[in-house]
C-alpha cells in the first residue's frame, strides 16, 4: 500500500534539491530552450544563407583556354554572377582553392563545334566542398543554357521545332501531406533530442536521488523513518520524471519556438532558393493542437520510462561519479533508434515496431510531426511503454530493497 | 525497552552477528563496545529494521523488528558519525522534512525545532543550507533529525567519530541526558573511555558474538579485577579466544 503524502513529501524534497542547483536548472530547462531552436534555425539559415550570398555573389572561374571562348558561353556564365579568370593550369587553380570552380576548355573547340562534332568541356570541382558545389552549379547552369541556344540554333537550321527533342513531358507534383513537407529532413533530430533531454534533465534528479544519498550518508536516515521503501521509489521515480519531463517539455516548447521564428521572422526575408534550401533541411514544424499533446504525452511516457530506469540504475552506484559512468551507454540506447529513424522510410517493420519501447515513441513522435498518426500505433506505443515503466519501478522497488544494493558503498 | 535474543546475520560464508543477545531496560545507556568489524553496526541495522537477521528474533519498544518494522521506526532515532545531510536544504527544512515523515503536524514539528533549538543551540544553523555547515554544526542537525519525533530508543553508532573535543562533548552529554522512564540509548563505539564514562551496562562484541555483558564493574570484576574497561576488554578477549579477531 502506497501512501500518496509520503510519496509527495519524498518527491517534494528531491524536487527542491533539484531547482536549487542552478548547474541542474541551466542544463536542464534554458539549454533545451535555447538549443534546439538554434539547431533548428541555424543549421538551415547557415546553409540558406550561405546559398544566397553564393547566388548573389560574384564567383570566380579558373578558365584554361588557349583561344577566345564562344560569346554565346562566356555570356551565359557572367549571367550566373561568375567571373572567368584566365590561367594556365585550372586544375591547380581549383585545387589550391585559388577559384572555387574551373573549366577547360580544348584546342579547337570552336572550330569542332562548327563542323558539327561535340567537343568536351571539363568542369573542374571539389566535390565535398560546398562551396565549390555551389559554383559548379553555376558553371552548370551556364554551359547548359549555352547548350540549349546550340541545339535550338541546329534545329533552327534544320528546319525542326525546339518540341521535336521533347516527345514525352514529365512533372514532378510533391504528394506528401503539407506536415510532412514542412517538418524537413532534419525531423528525425528532434525526438532524439526529446529522449536526449529527457535522460540530461532526468539523470541529475534520479543519481542525487539515490547514488547521491548513499555518497553523502543520508540514505540510511531516511530508511529509518516510517516511511515505506515503494514509497521512497516512487517519490524518488515522481521527482526525476518531473525534471526529465519539463527538460523534455523545453525541448519542444523549443521546437514550436523553433517553427514559430522561422516561419514569422526567417522565412519571409531570404529569397526564393534560400528559403527551399531551408525547408529542405530544417523544415517549418507546424504542430497541431491534438499533435503538441500527442507529442507531448509520448514524449511524458518516454521520459517515465528513463526515469524509472535512472533510479534503477543509479541506486546501484555507490557514488554519483560511478552513477554517471553506469548511465553514460544509457546514450547510446536512444541514439541509434534516432539515426535509424533517419532510413525509416526504407524498412518496413509493419505496426508490430510499436511495441517495441523507445523506438515506437521516436516513430510516433516523428509520425506526429509528419501529420500521419494511426490510432492503433498510438495504442501500442502508449501501452507497451507503461508497460515498460511499470516493470522498472518493480526493478527499482526490489533493488531498493536489497541489503547489498541499499548498503553498497 | 530493548529485548535481543540469538540475533544472527551472515553474509555469504561469514557470521556477521552470532546469536547476539541482551536486554536495555529503559532508562539506561547500553554500550557495545568492540573493534572495527565485530558486527555492532550489523546489530544495529538488524534493531533499526534497515536489515533482516537470519535467525533470532528482537523486540525495541515492544515492537517487533520483522513483524512491526514501521512501528519499530516510529520509536527509534538513529546518529552514525558517517551520516550526512541534505547540501541544499537550511537546518529548518531538513528538520521540517524528516518531521513529516514521522507523520507529525507542522504546529509540532515547529514546537519541537524550537525546543530542540534551544537544548542543541541551533540557532546558528537552522536557516543556512546545510552544505554552509561545520562539522560541529552538522552533527548538531544530525542530532536534532534523529530526535525530531522525540523517539523513547536512540541508537547512535560510532557517532563521535570524525568530531572535534567541543562537539564529541556536546554529544556525549546528550546521549547521557537522553534517557529518562520511558527512554533508553544504545551507544556502539570502539572507544573505550567513553563506553566507561557513558554506559550504564556494556556488551562486548567480537567477531560477531557477545562475549561478555554487564555494568563497567561486573566487567572488571569478571576480568580478574582488571584496572579498567580496556584492560577487562582485552582480557575477556584473550580468555574467549578471539585474541586473534582484535590484532586483525
Amino acid at each position: 500500500m502506497i501512501r500518496g503524502a509520503w510519496v509527495w513529501t519524498v518527491a517534494r524534497k528531491e524536487i527542491l534539491s533539484t531547482v536549487r542547483d542552478r548547474r541542474a536548472l541551466i542544463s536542464n530547462l534554458l539549454i533545451p530552450l535555447l538549443v534546439l531552436p538554434v539547431v533548428m534555425l541555424g543549421l538551415p539559415l547557415l546553409m540558406g544563407g550561405l546559398f544566397e550570398r553564393e547566388q548573389a555573389s560574384i564567383t570566380a572561374v579558373a578558365l584554361e583556354a588557349r583561344e577566345a571562348l564562344p560569346e554565346p558561353l562566356r555570356e551565359a556564365i557572367q549571367t550566373q554572377n561568375a567571373e572567368l579568370e584566365a590561367v594556365d593550369d585550372a586544375l591547380l587553380a581549383v585545387r589550391d582553392d585559388r577559384a572555387p570552380v574551373g573549366l577547360i576548355v580544348p584546342d579547337g573547340y570552336a572550330e569542332d563545334l562548327a563542323a558539327g562534332a561535340t567537343p568536351t568541356l571539363r568542369i573542374l570541382t571539389k566535390a565535398g566542398n560546398l562551396q565549390s558545389e555551389l559554383a559548379t552549379g553555376k558553371v552548370r547552369s551556364a554551359i547548359e543554357a549555352y547548350r540549349q541556344g546550340l541545339v535550338a540554333e541546329r534545329l533552327a537550321d534544320a528546319g525542326l521545332e525546339p518540341a521535336v527533342l521533347t516527345p514525352v513531358v514529365t512533372e514532378m507534383r510533391d504528394a506528401s501531406r503539407p506536415e510532412e513537407q514542412s517538418s524537413g529532413q532534419l525531423a528525425w533530430i528532434i525526438p532524439f533530442f526529446v529522449a536526449i533531454w529527457a535522460l540530461a534533465g532526468g539523470q541529475m534528479t534520479a543519481i542525487d536521488a539515490t547514488a547521491g544519498e548513499k555518497e553523502r550518508g543520508t540514505l540510511e536516515a531516511l530508511l529509518v523513518a516510517p516511511v515505506r521503501r515503494a514509497e521512497v521509489v516512487a517519490g524518488k521515480f515522481l521527482a526525476t520524471l518531473a525534471t526529465a519531463v519539463s527538460a523534455s517539455t523545453m525541448a519542444i516548447f523549443g521546437i514550436v519556438l523553433g517553427g514559430v521564428l522561422m516561419q514569422s521572422i526567417f522565412l519571409p526575408r531570404l529569397d526564393e532558393s534560400a528559403s527551399e534550401m531551408v525547408n529542405v533541411m530544417g523544415g517549418t514544424p507546424n504542430l497541431s493542437f491534438g499533435g503538441f499533446w500527442l507529442l507531448l504525452i509520448s514524449a511524458v511516457l518516454l521520459a517515465a520510462a528513463i526515469s524509472a530506469l535512472l533510479i534503477a540504475i543509479a541506486t546501484f552506484a555507490r557514488s554519483f561519479k560511478e552513477a554517471q559512468s553506469y548511465i553514460a551507454p544509457l546514450s547510446f540506447v536512444l541514439i541509434v533508434p534516432a539515426i535509424g529513424l533517419q532510413f525509416a522510410d526504407l524498412l518496413d517493420f509493419g505496426s508490430g515496431i510499436y511495441l517495441v519501447p523507445v523506438v515506437n515513441v521516436m516513430l510516433l513522435i516523428d509520425d506526429v510531426l509528419g501529420g500521419s498518426v494511426a490510432f492503433g500505433d498510438v495504442l501500442a506505443t502508449w501501452g507497451s511503454m507503461a508497460l515498460l515503466v511499470v516493470a522498472l519501478l518493480a526493478f527499482a522497488l526490489q533493488s531498493f530493497k536489497r541489503e547489498s544494493v541499499i548498503f553498497r558503498t | 525497552m530493548i529485548e535481543v535474543r540469538n540475533l544472527t546475520k551472515r553474509f555469504g560464508s561469514t557470521v556477521a552477528v552470532d546469536r547476539v543477545g541482551f536486554d536495555v531496560p529503559a532508562g539506561t545507556v547500553f554500550g557495545l563496545l568492540g573493534p572495527n568489524g565485530a558486527g555492532k553496526t550489523t546489530t544495529l541495522r538488524i534493531l533499526a529494521t534497515l536489515i533482516a537477521a537470519d535467525e533470532g528474533e528482537a523486540t525495541v519498544a515492544g515492537h517487533d523488528v520483522v513483524r512491526e518494522a514501521e512501528a519499530v521506526r516510529r520509536t527509534i532515532g538513529v546518529v552514525n558519525g558517517g551520516m550526512g545531510l541534505y547540501d541544499r536544504l537550511t537546518g529548518r527544512e531538513t528538520l521540517r522534512w524528516f518531521g513529516e515523515l514521522y507523520g507529525m503536524e507542522r504546529a509540532a514539528i515547529d514546537a519541537r525545532i524550537d525546543t530542540l533549538s534551544s537544548l542543541l543551540d541551533l540557532t546558528e544553523t537552522l536557516d543556512r543550507r546545510c552544505g554552509d555547515f561545520s562539522t560541529g554544526m552538522k552533527q548538531k542537525i544530525v542530532i536534532a533529525r534523529a530526535v525530531i519525533h522525540d523517539p523513547p530508543v536512540l541508537f547512535f553508532d560510532e557517532a563521535s567519530s570524525g568530531l572535534d573535543v567541543l562537539a564529541r562533548r556536546a554529544l556525549l552529554d546528550f546521549a547521557r541526558t537522553y534517557p529518562t522512564a520511558q527512554r533508553s540509548v544504545i551507544w556502539s563505539t570502539h572507544v573505550m573511555s567513553e563506553a566507561e564514562e557513558l554506559c550504564d551496562r556494556v556488551g562486548i562484541v567480537v567477531g560477531g558474538r557477545l562475549i561478555g555483558e554487564g555494568t563497567v564493574t561486573d566487567l572488571r570484576e569478571r576480568a580478574d579485577e582488571a584496572r579498567d574497561l580496556e584492560e577487562a576488554f582485552f582480557r575477556l578477549v584473550r580468555k574467549a579466544g578471539l585474541a586473534a579477531e582484535v590484532a586483525a
